[in-house]
């Protein structure tokens, strides 16, 4: 029960907010970081109380949905979603302190952003097939409005592609959804519950089971989460969502968002469809080659500081996809540490980014230069954040892409070790870009413009640090995190490596 | 205190004092005198060196390589049954280091407290010190490469934030950030080793049962040349940290941070990690990754040797010969003697520390303020007039504590016969590498021996070249010699004490005594291939011994002769720099006319700069940029928006297919309502009517709500 309170809570405080009288902005601000904070002094209570001894499902909760077509309303949790509805949790009050000067339409925000945070926690806990998909689409129509309504000047174009794009993958997952249910069994006992699926794909001889099938199923579903990872070439709407998107938004999208793709890959596509894996890993690696490499160099390209972080994710999300395709331990474990530091570590950049462009009102790099006389702990907290980013060993984002570089090193995919070479120079450029921008941005001489602008506020170092200490704790202690997903990653690698003996499509 | 304890203290002395510098400058408030704090725990550090240096004398134990694992290792991290251990190593190449290390540190501390007297970042300055500390520190004592690295990336951000530390200028700004970029290009490789080994062994543990040193040595024969590939591509990261050919650009520019950080960290600590890496995988280096490293060691050697001679940059010139010295000690490695390079960089750290600290007065004694800038201190090929040997001139009577100690280091670094540490080093250098070619070793390493002859004679040159124009002759701009002053207590001592160092107070043969050097690979001796690169004088298992013997006795006759060449080219190069520099005012530099258009291409650093910035950077790296970001956003993009426009056209027709699709109907009530409001509301933002918007907006959402709450009574 305690994981239905903690979907619905927002849902609750929604109405709430929408009940709160006509200029009273102060209040539903006030009302929103409340609720949002129950969500994470929940979420806070399940990692800590998280069982790290079993791969088994803990908190779960099913009740019959809609029983005529085997739908239940099943949520639980396993090592990887509770450490991403942390992840999304902790985000709700940080992104609500980042949204306190939004002036305009503040009740309708705060209840999107409330239905929004439903929708992402929900995705994270859904067990059943078709409540999963209801959540993912629930997350779809808060966050087109909020890019649409509160974003930047091309807000319209960016909220349509955004929405075009993901209703594309859907539609496809859709299908793919249905014919899972539609060979789960005889009618009558057909089911959408997810463990129960999962468990049938493995069942050899069973329909589910069946290589040919699941490497389209695989297709229908890898598509639908490519175009949230993004995985190239579904990726356009990404720096185009984010330069719009007013800063929390686009915190959201980087920080939650891209991992409800990739979530949805170990979740769905690696442990249903282990034959439809090991047939399309090859494939996988090389679209995550490109990733890195086509995103590190597109990010270097930008002058437009918000475009250049969004390419940045683009590229270390093809650290987790390769991570992913390795199906090894180190591979899948480093995957999903790199899932949960990016999203801490992306949210940070964004929110900085955020920082400057309410001073400067642009986000031209070129325009800046020499910040650093005038905002030292500014340039300190974007420091770290970069060098978390780039792959600075003792902050987080080097465990993750540490490990998904060696686990791919000699992952299952064909040349395993030329490929993960290649990917490797994905981390000089991703150094070279971020230090470009520091330069631009904070050294050499100040720019006379800038001569009065403000140091960062309290207020925006207090979201700011939440975040900064998380990436630290993950770097120096990366079992933190490891530990609440080990046995599952252990579960998830035995049942691929015993799938591919048994279907015979490895050697 | 046991081992671990102290090697605990000694780490989290100066991680402390950084840390506190954090969190004090998060709050706002400024920590009072952190200058203090940071001194206080780098001696704190050096005390507990010293003591574990004791140790390593009572316990022979510890002279062996791998030493005791009497430490604390932890699981960093542990997948199941893959596990990264992270512990303490400590032999005596550790203590050796370690000492080394928080001793120049040390001095470096007190000496910037007057260098860097009234900076207005004087606090954050001491901060980064400690934070190199730590990183360096760090680095020493990891049993694994893991840890290794780990330092090695930290050290590498240290020396990022210390170069740019006077971030306004835009010459420290591209300059540190040359420095990251191009030793991480070097990283990358040495990243990708370690995923060789670990890909092989599933460790990255150096010493131990389950380290890699054991599983080498099991190897089979047809391992070889991935061992050697494996061995060349960790080298890869010491070739950028150590600043070798072709990644050594970075070092010179790395001299636009303040000259204590030139002193500790690109001289005497973190560029002689690279040699100390390449020491620690030793036991990994097969015939052919040694002869690799000898080579770039030797290149190294010469290259950056004859840049030195026409620079007029006091740092530049040491800059120059760091780099030079630091291929020496490759070159002492690459020829299989692990003892001298390790002798080599520990007496370099000390002359080299004392010339940067000691310019470092020079530079301090003659810098003018920049409002009372005049027309004679005007700058002259970019080179800051305080800086420039052109300036310069009879220092020795206005500076004398700087001019004696400075050339006690001189005379060190040229290699004047026994008296100077220097010397010795040096000769263990060139000895080790006549002495692999005379014993049987391949041919190339009497080449390699020549080159480092010569290199060491234009080094005697170079180097008096500076004491020449810097102290001796008549003053070349008379305001900034009435100007100079000599400078403060803080900043004589470290240069007296580190001065009392560059004479052999550990000589050779204590060193050798000291230090045990650990097997190479056997792995080549079944197979012809691997003969052919490692022919050691057909010396089969039987008569080991016998040829054990024989080695010693050509190892010494080797030594005898490097010896008595060392000492001719040394005299040589002071000789011709005397005659050069000393004896006549100087006009213009006569090496300018005597090496003729060889001047130009010297002078252009050989173009390695122009080459990197014209076609690696601006071709490659942004051509590809270019490529990439114009592709995505014309061509991936492009496609995206003419199929967005014929999406927009018929987004009714999505809608109803969607229906179609969904026969069943229960999507079609949740979500295809909902997408159908949609369509309206996007229809609405096309054409730009949006009044009324948040109502309809939220009324759609509740509707959608409610839709989604009573569903379950809806359908039977």
């Amino acid at each position: 029960m305690l994981l239905t309170w903690m979907i619905f809570i927002p849902l609750i405080g929604m109405i709430l907010v929408l009940l709160i009288p006509r200029g009273q902005d102060n209040t539903a601000r006030w009302i929103t970081f409340a609720v949002t904070l129950i969500p994470l002094l929940i979420a806070v209570s399940l990692f800590i109380n998280y069982d790290r001894g079993t791969a088994g499902i803990q908190q779960e909760f099913s009740v019959p949905w809609i029983e005529s077509f085997g739908i239940n309303y099943h949520v639980g949790l396993d090592g990887l979603s509770v450490t991403l509805i942390l992840l999304t949790a902790l985000l709700g009050p940080i992104c609500i302190g980042a949204s306190w000067k939004i002036e305009k339409g503040v009740k309708a925000y705060m209840a999107l952003f409330l239905l929004l945070e439903t929708g992402m926690i929900g995705f994270f806990c859904a067990l059943d097939l078709f409540l999963f998909y209801v959540f993912f689409e629930l997350t779809l129509l808060p966050m087109y409005f909020l890019i649409g309504i509160w974003g930047g000047p091309r807000r319209e174009y960016a909220a349509i592609k955004f929405f075009l794009y993901t209703l594309f993958g859907s539609v496809l997952m859709l299908v793919a959804m249905i014919a899972v249910y539609l060979k789960s069994g005889d009618p009558g006992v057909r089911t959408f519950d997810i463990p129960e699926l999962v468990k049938l794909a493995k069942t050899s001889g069973h329909a589910l089971a069946d290589p040919a099938f699941q490497k389209w199923a695989f297709l229908g579903f890898f598509i639908g989460f490519a175009v949230k990872v993004p995985i190239f070439p579904f990726h356009t709407w990404l720096p185009d969502a984010h330069v719009e998107a007013p800063t929390a938004i686009s915190v959201i999208l980087a920080a939650v968002l891209l991992k409800m793709g990739t979530y949805g890959l170990i979740r769905i596509n690696v442990d249903m469809f282990p034959a439809g894996i090991n047939y399309w890993s090859n494939g996988l690696a090389i679209l995550a080659v490109i990733n890195i490499i086509y995103g590190s160099f597109c990010a270097l390209w930008q002058t437009d500081f918000k475009k250049l972080v969004a390419y940045s994710s683009i590229g270390h999300m093809g650290f987790v996809i390769l991570g992913i395709a390795a199906l090894n331990k180190p591979g899948i474990t480093g995957a999903i540490l790199q899932m949960f530091n990016h999203g801490v570590i992306s949210g940070m950049l964004f929110l900085l980014v955020g920082v400057v462009y309410d001073r400067a009102h642009h986000r031209d790099i070129k325009g800046f230069g020499g910040l650093g006389a005038k905002m030292p702990i500014y340039m300190g907290i974007t420091t770290l954040a970069f060098m978390a980013s780039l792959g600075l060993p003792g902050l987080s984002g080097f465990v993750g892409e540490a490990l998904s570089l060696l686990g791919a090193y000699y992952g299952s995919f064909d040349h395993s070790r030329l490929l993960t070479i290649l990917s490797t120079i994905g981390i000089v450029i991703g150094a070279a870009y971020f230090l470009l921008t520091l330069q631009r941005v904070f050294l050499g001489p100040l720019n006379p413009k800038y001569e009065d602008i403000e140091e960062i506020s309290p207020r925006e170092i207090a979201t700011l640090i939440p975040l900064g200490i998380l990436t630290i704790i993950l770097g120096v202690w990366p079992h933190f995190a490891i530990d609440m997903f080990d046995q599952n990653v252990d579960a998830i690698v035995k049942a691929v490596d015993a799938t591919s003996k048994a279907v015979g499509i490895l050697p | 205190m046991s081992v671990a304890s102290l090697i605990f203290t000694i780490l989290l002395c100066p991680l402390v004092a950084s840390t506190l510098f954090g969190f004090s400058a998060l709050l706002g408030k400024r920590l009072p005198r952190q200058d203090l704090i940071s001194t206080a725990a780098i001696l704190v550090a050096l005390v507990c060196s010293l003591l574990l240096f004791g140790q390593i004398l009572g316990n022979p134990a510890l002279k062996q390589p791998g030493g005791i694992v009497d430490s604390m290792v932890i699981d960093w991290i542990a997948i199941s049954d893959l596990e990264f251990k992270m512990g303490f190593l400590f032999d005596s190449v550790t203590g050796v280091m370690l000492i080394v290390v928080t001793l120049v540190s040390s001095l470096v501390h007190i000496f910037s407290m007057g260098y860097m007297h009234g900076d207005p970042y004087y606090p954050r300055f001491f901060a980064f010190l400690s934070l190199f500390s730590f990183s360096m520190l760090f680095l020493i004592v990891s049993d694994n490469l893991l840890g290794i690295y780990i330092g090695w990336e930290l050290v590498g951000v240290c020396s990022y934030l210390l170069i740019g530390f006077w971030f306004e200028k835009e010459s420290a700004a591209d300059a540190c950030k040359k420095a990251f970029l191009t030793t991480r290009v070097g990283d990358v490789g040495m990243f990708v080793g370690m995923m060789m080994l670990f890909a092989k062994f599933k460790t990255l543990v150096l010493y131990g049962e389950e380290g890699i040193f054991e599983a080498v040595s099991h190897l089979g024969s047809e391992d070889i040349l991935w061992l050697s590939v494996a061995g060349c591509l960790i080298f890869c990261g010491a070739i950028g940290k150590s600043a070798q050919f072709p990644l050594h650009t970075w070092l010179p520019d790395a001299m636009e941070g303040p000259t204590p950080v030139s002193a500790l960290i690109h001289a005497a600590t973190m560029v002689a990690a690279g040699v100390y890496l390449t020491a620690r995988m030793f036991p990994i280096l097969t015939p052919g990754s040694s002869l690799f490293i000898a080579y770039i060691g030797g290149i190294t050697a010469i290259f950056a040797a004859t840049i030195a001679i026409v620079r007029w940059d006091i740092k530049r010139v040491l800059a120059y010969s760091t780099v030079s010295q630091l291929g020496y000690m490759m070159l002492a490695i690459g020829s299989g003697s692990y003892v001298a390079g390790l002798f080599h960089l520990t007496t370099h750290a000390f002359f080299k520390a004392l010339l940067f600290l000691g310019s470092g007065s020079v530079i301090h004694a003659l810098h003018v303020h920049h409002d009372d800038h005049s027309e004679h201190s005007i700058e002259r090929d970019g080179i800051p007039p305080e800086q420039d040997m052109r300036n310069m001139g009879g220092l020795r009577r206005k500076l004398p504590i700087t001019f004696w100690t400075m050339l006690i280091a001189t005379l060190s670094i040229s290699g004047v016969p026994f008296i100077f540490s220097g010397f010795w080093s040096k000769d263990a250098v060139l000895g080790s590498a006549l002495g692999k070619a005379m014993s049987g070793g391949s041919i190339h390493y009497y080449l390699l021996f020549a080159i480092a002859l010569i290199a060491a004679m234009i080094t005697a040159f170079y180097m008096f070249r500076l004491i020449f124009l810097t102290f001796f002759g008549e003053p070349k701009n008379q305001e900034m010699y009435e100007h100079a002053h000599e400078s403060p207590m803080s900043m004589a001592i470290p240069l007296i004490i580190l001065a009392i160092l560059s004479f052999p107070i550990v000589n050779k043969w204590s060193f050798e005594d000291l230090i045990m050097q650990p097997d190479q690979p056997h792995i080549h001796a079944s197979t012809q291939q691997a003969s052919a690169l490692y022919a050691e004088a057909g010396a089969s298992d039987h008569d080991t011994h016998i040829a054990g013997d024989h080695q010693g006795d050509i190892h010494h006759t080797a030594h005898n002769i490097a010896m008595v060449c060392s000492i001719i080219v040394a005299t040589l190069g002071i000789l011709l720099s005397w005659l050069l520099y000393a004896r006549q005012p100087m006009t213009e530099d006569p090496v300018e006319k005597a090496l003729g258009p060889f001047h130009t291409i010297l002078w252009n650093k050989y173009y390695v700069d122009e080459f990197y910035n014209g076609v690696i950077v601006k071709r490659i790296t942004l051509g590809l940029s270019n490529i990439f970001g114009w592709i995505d956003f014309r061509i991936v993009d492009g496609i995206v928006n003419v199929v967005a426009f014929i999406n927009r056209e018929i987004i009714a027709g999505i809608v109803g297919l969607f229906d179609m699709i969904v026969i069943d109907g229960i999507v079609v009530t949740v979500v295809g309502k909902g997408i159908r409001a949609i369509g309206v509301q996007i229809r609405r933002i096309q054409t730009g009517t949006v009044q009324n918007y948040l109502a309809v907006v939220l009324s759609g959402i509740i509707i959608l709500v409610l839709l989604f709450l009573s569903l379950p009574r809806w359908i039977p």
